[in-house]
């Protein structure tokens, strides 16, 4: 009984992890797959592909999309800083509604988010807004919270202790911010831009609102086209946005030691 | 100068010394009340305008619970919402066991299969769901090239599509929510029971589960609002066949360009992810209560 109970929960494990992974490894292999239809030919490959996806048709969303998610990136960065920096530095009375407030967008579902967004900016005259602002605002209201959270964590972390030893050896205030506070929390500020980078850049929900003709980003562009085809250019033009995902976390974590902060949080 | 008002003038400074702290945030809460207060405002107010005349009117909410349509995409989103938290808390539960109590070098390996999917964004991951589901997809190739079927099998486009894209979706949340809580157990427990003789479906059946209750209870939880928020992946696995509440704001704000309408299925939604949230939140405490004591 026992040992029918281990093996079942191995199977169990085997098959739950190979159901994750199975739809990955189908758009690798259609990338690389040399037919039109989407079929697993094991053996053969191209590239083929890859080179469809050098073109204007699918460079200029990318290029929309890196953009607005590094503007996205910087901005909860910043703001996301800002807030935290009042609310777990300087602790100021009433933090704890403050920083609900600067949370409170993730009691909210995206696509509602992305319906009140729209509707205020295409009645409100903030017309203007219309396009790459818009999309650029509502992503920041997305990923700010999650910036924000995780920039107080850190500096919740942070030993004040060295804040004081700089401040009794004469430190100024900038200069404590600066030489002590910034770098011991720069892995926070780190990990919440990269994690508003992947998430404006994935983004579908709010961007589907706001996107406009010939101005669309990457995730809007690839299913627009998928409810039209199915074809394996899709494939390479999806696993060559991973890809690049992949390197910008890599290219972060070189920057700001994002895994240092996953580690240092789980102690 | 008098001591009083060389009081009043200390707690003037201290005041605005206590105001400088509040100055950092002034941008961040600028920002979240133009382009999250306001506009959430704003949709609450046009929920209640009619949608030619615009004048105040209940007309929209009354559309919502009477219209035969709308209540059916509502049933079919909670359906589907449920069957996806039940399939992820089911299927997250053994890869969290796993990773709560294995100390092999597979762990690492483990761990990052299941979360690295997340980074891959929902369009690839619904993207390679439909090459695997689809008519002249991979399952239904292989079934009718083994002759096992000779037409294919409506895997994708329908209730069933839609929640295996899902749950591989939610997956990872599920895991997490689920670890966090097995994590707590101490495995200690287990140990003692089994020492003093009880089976390992035992052990599953009175320790195991009654105490993961609390992880199990937000696992559910966190799957069924993501699953009901759930945008892209309805729409491409389900298509214009399997309508939700999620695909239907869509068609409402885009196509029928009926605002009162998309804003009143909007508030739909939001609410019965606070009560779910709230309920949860109510739960979890009470559950707490009781392991405890």
């Amino acid at each position: 009984m026992n040992r029918f109970l281990a093996g079942l929960f191995w199977l169990s494990l085997c098959l739950i992890l190979a159901f994750i992974t199975l739809p990955l490894l189908v758009v690798v292999a259609a990338s690389v797959s040399p037919s039109s239809t989407v079929t697993f030919a094991p053996g053969d490959w191209t590239l083929t592909w890859y080179s469809a996806v050098w073109t204007a048709k699918w460079l200029d969303p990318f290029v929309l999309s890196l953009k607005i998610a590094v503007i996205v990136s910087l901005a909860s960065g910043v703001l996301g800083a800002l807030g935290a920096y009042a609310v777990a530095y300087e602790k100021c009375p009433g933090s704890d509604a403050i920083m609900s407030f600067l949370l409170s967008p993730l009691a909210v579902p995206q696509i509602v988010k992305g319906v009140a967004i729209v509707l205020f900016l295409s009645s409100a005259g903030f017309y203007v807004f219309l396009g790459t602002s818009g999309l650029i605002a509502a992503h920041i209201v997305l990923t700010l919270p999650f910036a924000a959270r995780m920039i107080a964590t850190s500096i919740h972390n942070f030993d004040k202790n060295l804040d004081r030893a700089a401040q009794i050896l004469g430190a100024s205030k900038w200069q404590r911010m600066w030489h002590i506070l910034f770098p011991l929390i720069k892995p926070g500020v780190f990990s919440g831009m990269t994690f508003a980078f992947i998430i404006s850049f994935n983004n579908i929900p709010l961007s589907v609102f706001l996107v406009r003709p010939g101005q669309t980003t990457l995730p809007i562009t690839v299913i627009n086209y998928m409810e039209y085809s199915l074809d394996p250019v899709l494939a390479a033009v999806n696993v060559a946005s991973l890809i690049f995902i992949l390197a910008t976390i890599f290219l972060f974590e070189k920057f700001g030691g994002f895994s240092a902060q996953i580690h240092g949080g789980s102690k | 100068m008098t001591i009083a008002e060389t009081g009043s003038a200390a707690t003037r400074l201290r005041r605005r010394f206590a105001l400088r702290g509040y100055i950092p945030l002034v941008p961040p809460i600028t920002f979240l009340m133009i382009f999250f207060a306001v506009p959430i405002g704003m949709m609450i107010g046009i929920s209640f305008q009619d949608s030619k005349t615009l004048a105040f009117s209940l007309g929209s909410y009354e559309r919502v619970f009477t219209d035969d349509l709308i209540l059916a995409g509502i049933f079919r989103t909670m359906l589907m919402s449920g069957l996806v938290a039940i399939c992820v808390t089911v299927m997250a539960y053994p890869v969290a066991y796993f990773l709560a109590r294995s100390t092999s070098r597979w762990r690492t390996v483990v761990f990052a299969l299941a979360i690295a999917p997340e980074l891959a964004g929902v369009v690839l991951r619904t993207y390679g769901w439909l090459i695997i589901l689809e008519d002249r997809g991979f399952i239904n190739d292989a079934l009718i090239w083994l002759g096992v079927i000779s037409s294919p099998l409506p895997l994708a486009k329908n209730l069933f599509g839609v929640v295996v894209g899902l749950t591989h979706v939610v997956l990872p949340f599920g895991i997490l929510a689920l670890l966090t809580s097995i994590q707590g157990i101490d495995p200690n427990i287990e140990k003692a029971a089994q020492i003093l003789g009880a089976s390992r479906a035992s052990v599953i059946r009175h320790i195991l589960l009654p105490l993961s209750i609390p992880g199990i209870v937000s696992s559910l939880l966190i799957s069924f609002t993501m699953a009901a928020s759930a945008y892209a992946t309805p729409a491409l696995l389900g298509g214009a066949r399997f309508k939700v509440l999620a695909t239907m704001i869509y068609e409402q704000i885009m196509f029928y360009i009926n605002w009162p309408l998309a804003a009143v299925m909007a508030i739909v939604m939001l609410v019965m992810m606070l009560a779910i949230s709230f309920a949860g939140a109510r739960i979890e405490t009470r559950l707490h209560k009781k392991l405890n004591v």
